[in-house]
C-alpha cells in the first residue's frame, strides 16, 4: 500500500484546513493573469525578460557531481533567474493561512523556496519564475483570501489590527481596497503604484471565512475543543523536553 | 500665599473603542454627535498613521494618497484625518455627560463598542510641561498655558496647529 502522508491531526474544520494547506489540496477560488501578477509582484515589467545572475546551468558547464544527476533543477535555477520574494500578512481574524500554515505549504509542496515566518508576515524567496508559479498557486486559491489577507512586501502592519468597517484587513499603504464588492489592487507589494488595476475577486463573508481559517479562536474553534491535536502537541513537547535533557556522567 | 494647584477639578475620562476601524464618515458622525453632549471638555482621537508617502522599502517616496486621509467636519471646524479613527477618548465634566456620550456613540456607531471609565488623558502637568512652559509668575506657580485642556493632547514634538482642532472656543468648562 502506498505511503499516504498524513500531515496534521484533528476533526476539527481549522485541523482540516490545516491538512489541506499542508497538502495543497486547495480550491480555486479566483483567477489572476500572469500579467497582472507580475504586475503586483513587482520585480521586473509584466512581459519582459527574466533578468539572470548567471548563465542557464546548460551553458555553464558544471562538475562531476552525483548529487547534481540526481537533483533536477528548478525551472528558475536552470534558467539562472535572480532570487526574488513575496511576503503575505494575514490578519488574525480569521483569516484563511497563517505565518506557519504558508512556510508549511511552501516548503512541502515545492523546491527552491525559503520560507520566512514571522508573527504576522510570511515571506517566501526563490529564483524569480519559480516565484511567480508559487505566487499564482497562492494569490488563486483559498489559502488567500485578499479580504483578511494582502501581498506586502514592506509595511505589514494591520495583522493583529481590528477589521475596517468594510471588513478588510488594515492596509497603511492602500495597496489593495474594496471596491464595488471586489478587492483591487493598484500598487505593487511595496506600495509603488502600477499601471493597471487588478482585480482580485470578492472577499469571503464573516461565516465563510470562520469556516475556511486555519486557525483556533475561543470564539470560532477553541484550541481545546480538538483533543487530537492537544494531544499530539503535548506530546512533541514531552519529546522535546525529553530529548533537551541530556544528563551528563 | 503661593498658589501652586494648576488643575483642581477632577473630570470624568472615557474611552469608546469600536469593535472596527472606522472610516471617515463613521468618525465624522460619531464626534460631531459627541460634540453635542453637553459638558463635553476634550476629545482625543488614536489610531493607526495614514502617511502621506511610503516611508519604508523599495517604494520609500511614492505617494500614498489614502482615500481615509481626509477632511472631517466637526463642531463647525474642519480638520484632516492623519489617523484611521481606533478609540476615542473623551473628557466629561459629570455623570450626566457620561450617560450622553454613551448613548451618542449607540447612535453613530453601527456596531458594538466597548465604554470605559478611567485615566487615559493627562489630567495635570508634569515636570516636563513646566519645563516647557513655565510658571505664570513669582507667587503664581501655576502652568503659564492659557488654556490647559491642550495637555496631554498632542505629542510633544507634534506641531499643534495640524494636530488640534477647537470648537465653541468662547466656552470654558
Amino acid at each position: 500500500m502506498a505511503y499516504k502522508p498524513q500531515y496534521y491531526p484533528g476533526n476539527t474544520s481549522s485541523a482540516k484546513n490545516r491538512r489541506k494547506h499542508m497538502s495543497n489540496d486547495l480550491e480555486k477560488m479566483r483567477d489572476i493573469s500572469d500579467e497582472d501578477l507580475t504586475a503586483i509582484l513587482g520585480h521586473r515589467a509584466p512581459g519582459s525578460d527574466y533578468p539572470s545572475t548567471h548563465p542557464p546551468l546548460s551553458e555553464m558547464g558544471e562538475p562531476d557531481d552525483p548529487v547534481r544527476e540526481v537533483v533536477e533543477p528548478t525551472p528558475g535555477a536552470a534558467a539562472g533567474d535572480r532570487v526574488r520574494y513575496v511576503q503575505f500578512a494575514d490578519s488574525m481574524y480569521n483569516a484563511p493561512a497563517t505565518p506557519y500554515f504558508r512556510s508549511y505549504h511552501a516548503a512541502i509542496n515545492f523546491r527552491g523556496v525559503d520560507p520566512g515566518t514571522l508573527s504576522g508576515r510570511e515571506v517566501n524567496e526563490m529564483r524569480e519564475r519559480d516565484l511567480e508559479e508559487f505566487s499564482k498557486r497562492v494569490c488563486e486559491t483559498e489559502i488567500t483570501d485578499w479580504g483578511l489577507a494582502g501581498m506586502r512586501g514592506c509595511t505589514v502592519h494591520g495583522h493583529s489590527l481590528r477589521l475596517q468597517e468594510d471588513g478588510t484587513m488594515f492596509d497603511m499603504l492602500d495597496r489593495r481596497r474594496l471596491e464595488g464588492g471586489v478587492i483591487v489592487m493598484d500598487k505593487d507589494q511595496v506600495g509603488v503604484p502600477i499601471d493597471r488595476k487588478v482585480n482580485l475577486g470578492k472577499p469571503i463573508s464573516e461565516a465563510e471565512a470562520a469556516k475556511r481559517t486555519t486557525m483556533y479562536r475561543v470564539d470560532n474553534v477553541p484550541f481545546r475543543s480538538d483533543k487530537e491535536v492537544v494531544e499530539h502537541v503535548q506530546k512533541v513537547w514531552e519529546l522535546r523536553t525529553r530529548y533537551g535533557f541530556q544528563p551528563k556522567a | 500665599m503661593v498658589k501652586t494647584a494648576s488643575v483642581t477639578d477632577k473630570p470624568i475620562q472615557l474611552r469608546v473603542f469600536p469593535q472596527r476601524l472606522l472610516q471617515p464618515g463613521t468618525a465624522e458622525c460619531l464626534l460631531n454627535e459627541i460634540d453635542q453632549v453637553k459638558g463635553v471638555i476634550r476629545m482625543l482621537l488614536n489610531g493607526k498613521n495614514l502617511p502621506r508617502k511610503v516611508i519604508c522599502g523599495p517604494g520609500t517616496g511614492s505617494d500614498v494618497n489614502h482615500p481615509d486621509r481626509t477632511i472631517i467636519h466637526v463642531g463647525g471646524c474642519a480638520f484632516e484625518l492623519h489617523i484611521i479613527v481606533g478609540e476615542v477618548l473623551v473628557e466629561v465634566e459629570n455623570e450626566t455627560a457620561v450617560e450622553e456620550v454613551k448613548k451618542a456613540c449607540e447612535r453613530a456607531l453601527p456596531f458594538s463598542f466597548e465604554f470605559k471609565r478611567g485615566h487615559f488623558i493627562k489630567r495635570r502637568p508634569t515636570l516636563t510641561d513646566y519645563g516647557k512652559y513655565g510658571f505664570k509668575g513669582k507667587y503664581d506657580e501655576t502652568l503659564n498655558l492659557d488654556d490647559e485642556r491642550l495637555l496631554g493632547l498632542t505629542d510633544p514634538n507634534a506641531k499643534a496647529e495640524t494636530h488640534l482642532c477647537m470648537t465653541n472656543t468662547g466656552e470654558k468648562p
